[in-house]
């Protein structure tokens, strides 16, 4: 690996940087991501940062089972994303639409709009499971290194 | 005497001074009250209860019913709901506003429009709500005769 | 002054939904808006006539994940009416028990909520923190943090024990004491004062007129109250006060939620220690014969409203929500106009909105042809930063 790429994949396995976007969701796990960030769980104490613009983001966080109306904005941040980028689906509606599979409004599942590393099941997520996630993914990348 | 004398109250008032064009009264339990009302009648109907206190419109419920769509009126002083319907031919479906005596309706009615193909008339332009942009503007998902068909491609993942 | 448009629909920390609204400013003052909703549209009143009334329960719960509890009960009391079954006492006081602590919740979450609009984070992480109280709480008694899922036709599904109803008690009581600290932050402290005194005014006429509901027409000096109005559940047999404040601004709306959230306390203890005895569900038909229902409910954000039509088949004909919020943002463009575009993002958040903006807020000057991309963040920033240079610093706390 170059010097640079060893350099880039240092920082995101030392202090992954997050952006949240919500897809659609009813607000459950999204109130979960917002409660990993106070201080029960407190993913900062692991260098997990929440961002505001995708240019700063290493994982996208996408909750919700992805609404026509927000498929492509989703898209949009996605690609506004600099590599190494990975997904993040969380939530029983982001891993495959939840109970909103069939419904006219939706395009089930993140996985139908953008590429998804990580899948977190449950309805909604725990903030546990967000960690162990998180945590799965960076042992992942450096798995691979 | 009935039990519930400030409801008949209501439905007796409002089938006097509408005669002729209120059907199907009924007061069903305490503090709710249903009526048909004759569709053109509509905005004056509102008006009437406004006057009286009933200074919301808490939501309108659009529906199919096969010859006829329609929408209910749910009209309410936070006491007592009143569900005022009104019907309209699935042919050529169109509803007079009440956005003059509800302005808060605004979200209401065009919601009749988007999901079951209701014109209201005298609505402000603007987005359509609540459906997306690119949805075309000739399906009405609420109506029972439309089924969600996913387009192809989509429910495979990336 | 140019007159700039804002297409906004910012990133929210706290709360995501997806809304939009198009602000024209003069200078720093905003002289119009409008609202562009559904970004969250996922067609869930056709979904609900496909599926049982059972099957519905759950679907109508992910309605809102920090309200679930109030659109299940209310679409439950529908059911219940039209199969015309007896919901036992224990099952309705049990509902209101998990109807108060969710109430708990979301107050203690926008008020943190409200307290990171206005910079001030630090009351974010203590009521976030206490938060987890009412969770563990709502998580002892029905399995999950959110979603709660208690309820099923016919009534609940969990009974509550004693070895329960101590722990709950205990933890609400430290919530009291958490609370009061919270009231006199509120209404004492001179810099939450100088971000929410006259800022997002409603008027109570136009709060009428633009039929505002919950806490935000209360703050307006409304007073009306579903649990008072039309009560439902054992409201009826409750001692409790409906709060409401006259100061029509964010201010009230705070004050409301914060007096709220010692009633709510109130009516959890008077719930836990008259718990009557009973069956706690009893046993309603799969088809349900024709009929309509429409009920009420008091959400943490505002009268919740459902209609549900019955045909006699095991799944409903139409089924009709009408959430708080849809309600209240037609009062959001009046609180805005006339004001300052450093106060947006705390009275959008005023209201409690039960959604997120995702869209990115675009300044353009048509004038100098300029474009500015911000995000909500650098909003928010921008507008701490504007209050600072005006002597309202929270780092200073």
């Amino acid at each position: 690996m170059k010097t640079i790429d060893k350099l880039i994949t240092w920082s995101l396995l030392k202090s992954p940087w997050i952006l949240h976007f919500n897809s659609g969701a009813c607000n459950g796990c999204d109130i979960e991501v917002v409660d990993a960030l106070t201080p029960k769980y407190d993913i900062e104490r692991f260098g997990i940062l929440q961002k505001a613009v995708p240019r700063h983001a290493d994982i996208l966080v996408v909750s919700g089972p992805v609404t026509r109306q927000q498929a492509k904005r989703l898209r949009t941040i996605y690609e506004q994303m600099p590599e190494p980028k990975f997904v993040m689906a969380v939530g029983a509606c982001g891993c495959s639409g939840g109970v909103f599979d069939g419904c006219y409004g939706v395009i089930p599942g993140v996985d139908k709009t953008l590429p998804v590393s990580v899948y977190i099941p449950g309805c909604p997520v725990r903030p546990e499971a967000i960690i162990d996630g998180v945590v799965k993914l960076i042992q992942s990348v450096e798995g691979k290194k | 005497m009935s039990e519930f004398e400030k409801e008949e109250k209501i439905k007796a008032d409002l089938e006097n001074h509408f005669k002729g064009f209120v059907t199907n009264a009924a007061v069903t339990r305490k503090n709710r009250v249903w009526a048909e009302v004759e569709t053109s009648k509509l905005p004056e109907v509102a008006a009437w209860f406004k006057a009286r206190g009933f200074d919301y419109l808490a939501t309108v419920t659009g529906f199919d019913e096969g010859e006829n769509l329609g929408a209910f009126y749910h009209i309410t002083d936070t006491h007592v709901i009143v569900n005022i319907k009104v019907k309209t031919p699935r042919a050529n479906p169109s509803l007079p506003s009440v956005l003059a005596t509800y302005p808060g309706a605004l979200s209401y009615e065009k919601e009749l429009e988007d999901m079951f193909g209701i014109k209201v008339a005298g609505l402000p332009p603007g987005r359509r709500y609540p459906l997306p942009d690119d949805f075309p503007t000739d399906q009405y998902p609420l109506r029972k005769d439309w089924t969600f068909v996913p387009p192809a491609g989509e429910t495979e993942a990336k | 002054m140019s007159k700039i448009t804002i297409p906004f629909g910012p990133q929210h920390v706290a709360l995501k939904e997806p809304e939009n609204f198009m602000l024209v400013l003069e200078g720093e003052q905003i002289t119009g808006s409008t609202i562009n909703l559904g970004y969250n549209h996922r067609g869930m009143e056709k979904a609900a006539e496909g599926r049982t009334y059972i099957q519905d329960l759950y679907l109508i719960e992910r309605v809102c994940g920090i309200c679930s509890h109030s659109h299940t009960t209310c679409y439950i009391t529908n059911v219940e009416e039209l199969a015309k079954c007896e919901t036992p006492k224990r099952a309705l006081a049990i509902r209101t028990l998990v109807a108060e602590l969710e109430r708990v919740h979301s107050h203690l979450l926008w008020i943190g909520v409200a307290g990171y609009e206005m910079g001030f984070e630090t009351l974010f992480m203590y009521t976030w923190r206490d938060r987890e109280q009412v969770l563990d709480c709502l998580e002892l008694l029905s399995g999950n943090r959110v979603h709660y899922s208690i309820n099923t036709i016919g009534g609940v599904r969990r009974d509550v024990s004693a070895e329960q109803k101590a722990e709950v008690m205990k933890r609400i009581n430290y919530l009291v004491e958490r609370t009061n600290y919270y009231i006199k932050l509120a209404t004492e402290e001179p810099t939450v004062l100088a971000r929410t005194q006259n800022v997002g005014k409603l008027p109570k006429n136009v709060a009428i007129e633009r039929n505002a509901v919950g806490p935000t027409a209360r703050a307006s000096g409304i007073i009306s109250d579903v649990r008072k109005d039309d009560p439902y559940l054992i409201y009826g047999e409750l001692d409790f006060k409906a709060i409401s404040h006259d100061t029509c601004d964010v201010f009230g709306r705070l004050v409301v939620r914060a007096l709220e959230l010692v009633e709510s306390y109130k009516i959890i203890k008077q719930v836990l220690n008259n718990l009557p005895e009973g069956p706690i569900a009893v046993k309603v038909p799969m088809r349900i014969a024709p009929g309509e229902a429409v009920n009420h409910y008091e959400a943490p954000r505002g009268e919740d409203i459902h209609y549900l039509k019955s045909n006699g088949t095991d799944k409903p004909e139409r089924l009709k929500v009408r959430a708080p919020t849809l309600a209240n943002l037609q009062s959001v463009s009046y609180m805005l106009e006339g004001g300052w575009m450093a106060d947006v993002p705390l009275v959008i958040a005023a209201i409690d909105p039960c959604m997120s903006c995702t869209d990115r807020a675009v300044v353009w000057d048509p004038k100098k042809g300029k474009k500015q991309t911000y995000g909500w963040e650098e909003l928010r920033k921008l507008a701490i930063e504007q209050y600072r240079r005006r002597g309202v610093d929270f780092t200073r706390l």
